[in-house]
């Protein structure tokens, strides 16, 4: 039977602020720093990132947005400039990454066969989102473990949140499959900010943290319960508060990318190891971990059937 | 104020890239009728709002003088890829800068090797000025803008224009009904996603041809809850600002679907 793993899950948000922050050769902008506790939170992550030795990491990102279906990334190999167009002060970074394009090719088949609309996207002149590249470069700043890109399909907006958010169970689990599979060692990266109300002007000096804070104590408090939960493994509580946090808290998990992410897992009721919280121009964004290896559940195995032959060979029929 | 025409556009590249495609030729040969009719005008500058080009911070206006690159669309890549090259009149974009501040909205100009341009912007160059003829200025569509705050952006920007006794042509770029068809279909088969948006459509469009002002903004604020237009119908704002809150009647170039969603090529009487 085919197998693989997924190692561990990471809600890994992707405000640009922190490559600046950073200053990294890849980044042409130079900042003074700022927004340092995020970045440490992220340099913790990027050392259990290093121990567990993955093959791959697949990243949902809410800036590849998408209308027709959910695509994947299809080039071995994507290069270019990516300029942020909302902060090009502070992002315009230079890309190389490659693509694991048998797992992408494996995912889109899985969710064409749970009824998804799935596409490959095979133009080697696509300029991938900053979403996806800051994500990246956060977790993985040496660029030198394959990647599978995805969008989010815009059904969470377009159609009703519970609506948009069942295809994005449907997403993580053909993701799942196609990671078993393949019988690759996967990490999973939901590209996702927590309460997203932000303010509306930049500081003069944009890294002054003497400007940073929530917007709005409802948005800071939503987000300290949710991570509570999150800490506390109350995975099935957690989601049972998330349209009324999307609601509430304008959270940016409506995207789809956290959904995905612990449908691909499971919903492993295991507690996430807290790395950091901050803001960034006031939306809340933490970096967690759900180790699935440390707790001994990340042997995926693909299905007996594929979902359409389970279905019954009546499946479709008028 | 010397705005010789106004178009009202629709920002899918699907027509440009596809035009052989029977329900997408119909907004190919409009989009090429108001190409005709633009260049009669013989026009100083194109003042353009694009629903496409996001912006969340402040208003931004497009200030690098020449912009080129090849565009490969996030959602319609399949169907290929758009080249572009676009020239800016960066003197009347750093005037609606400083004329977006005295209205009360902040704003700043981008100058940035390769900063995305969208879509929308490539798709209505290429085919209203395929000779890259004539400097655009490109204005964002700040999501946070309400559709009165558009209204005073299109009639700074063409204040501005005039008062560097430019020749001006105004375009507004964006969709009519959103909904787009949520399953792959056989492209020749597009049509407009349901019998409602398509009839929201029409109304929409018969008050242009009418130049019935009072109709539209009744109209508007359903249109944009029920049909779903491009954010909120707002590159209709910039026109109607820009052009001093009046339109003197319209002409249909093509209508059509665009995967199920609405889009237009109209020529508004100046």
């Amino acid at each position: 039977m085919a197998q693989g793993q997924i190692l561990a899950g990471y809600l890994a948000p992707h405000p640009p602020h922190l490559v600046y922050g950073e200053n990294p050769p890849q980044n042409e902008p130079r900042s003074q720093g700022g927004w340092e506790q995020l970045r440490w939170a992220y340099e913790r992550a990027r050392k259990t990132l290093d121990e567990l030795k993955p093959d791959v990491l697949l990243v949902h990102s809410p800036h590849w947005m998408t209308q027709l279906g959910h695509h994947f990334l299809g080039v071995p190999r994507l290069k270019g400039k990516s300029v942020d167009p909302i902060f090009p002060n502070l992002f315009r970074y230079n890309f190389d990454l490659t693509v694991d394009v048998e797992l992408a090719e494996a995912c889109c088949k899985a969710a064409a066969e749970r009824g998804l609309v799935a596409k490959m996207m095979r133009n080697p002149r696509f300029r991938v989102d900053y979403g996806t590249i800051t994500t990246l470069h956060l977790m993985r700043p040496q660029w030198d473990i394959p990647v599978v890109g995805l969008s989010a399909n815009n059904s969470p907006y377009y159609l009703s949140t519970k609506e948009g958010l069942e295809e994005m169970d449907l997403l993580g689990k053909a993701t799942r499959a196609a990671i078993a599979r393949t019988g690759r060692r996967a990490v999973l990266l939901a590209s996702n900010t927590l309460s997203h109300l932000h303010f509306h002007q930049e500081p003069e000096l944009p890294e002054d943290m003497s400007r940073e804070h929530p917007v709005s104590a409802k948005g800071y408090q939503w987000d300290m319960r949710m991570i509570q939960l999150m800490r506390q493994g109350q995975t099935k509580k957690v989601f049972d508060l998330l349209p009324q946090f999307i609601e509430e808290a304008f959270a940016e998990v409506k995207s789809g990318a956290f959904t995905w992410m612990f449908a691909a897992m499971g919903y492993p009721e295991i507690p996430g190891e807290f790395y950091g919280y901050g803001t960034v121009i006031g939306t809340g964004n933490a970096v967690m971990e759900w180790n699935l290896a440390k707790h001994g559940l990340s042997m995926v195995e693909a299905p007996r059937t594929s979902p359409a032959a389970a279905a019954g060979p009546l499946a479709g029929a008028p | 104020m010397t705005i010789v025409a106004a178009f009202l556009v629709p920002g899918t590249p699907l027509p440009l890239l596809r035009p052989d495609n029977p329900p997408w030729s119909r907004i190919a040969n409009g989009y090429r009728a108001a190409a005709r009719a633009l260049a009669t005008q013989r026009p100083d500058v194109l003042l353009v709002y694009s629903t496409q080009w996001i912006a969340v911070l402040d208003e931004l206006w497009q200030l690098r003088p020449l912009i080129s690159g090849v565009h490969v669309d996030e959602n319609w890549y399949e169907y290929g890829e758009l080249a572009y090259e676009i020239r800016i009149d960066v003197e009347v974009a750093r005037g609606c800068v400083e004329g977006s501040k005295a209205v009360g909205i902040s704003a700043k100009g981008v100058d940035y090797d390769q900063f995305p341009i969208d879509t929308g912007t490539i798709v209505a160059n290429t085919f209203l000025n395929s000779h890259n003829q004539w400097p655009l200025v490109i204005a964002a569509n700040n999501l946070y803008h309400s559709w009165d705050d558009t209204m005073r952006l299109g009639e700074m920007a063409a204040r501005v224009a005039d008062k560097k006794s430019k020749k001006v042509v105004v375009i507004g770029i964006g969709g009519m009904s959103g909904s787009i068809l949520r399953k792959e279909i056989d492209i020749r088969g597009d049509s407009i996603a349901s019998a409602a948006d398509d009839a929201w459509n029409r109304r929409i469009l018969d008050a242009f041809q009418k130049a019935d002002v009072a109709r539209l903004k009744e109209l508007c604020p359903a249109y944009v809850k029920e049909a779903k237009p491009d954010m909120g119908f707002k590159h209709f704002a910039w026109i109607l600002g820009a052009l001093g809150g009046r339109i003197y009647g319209a002409r249909l170039h093509g209508y059509g679907p665009s995967y199920g969603s609405g889009a237009a090529v109209v020529e508004f009487k100046v």
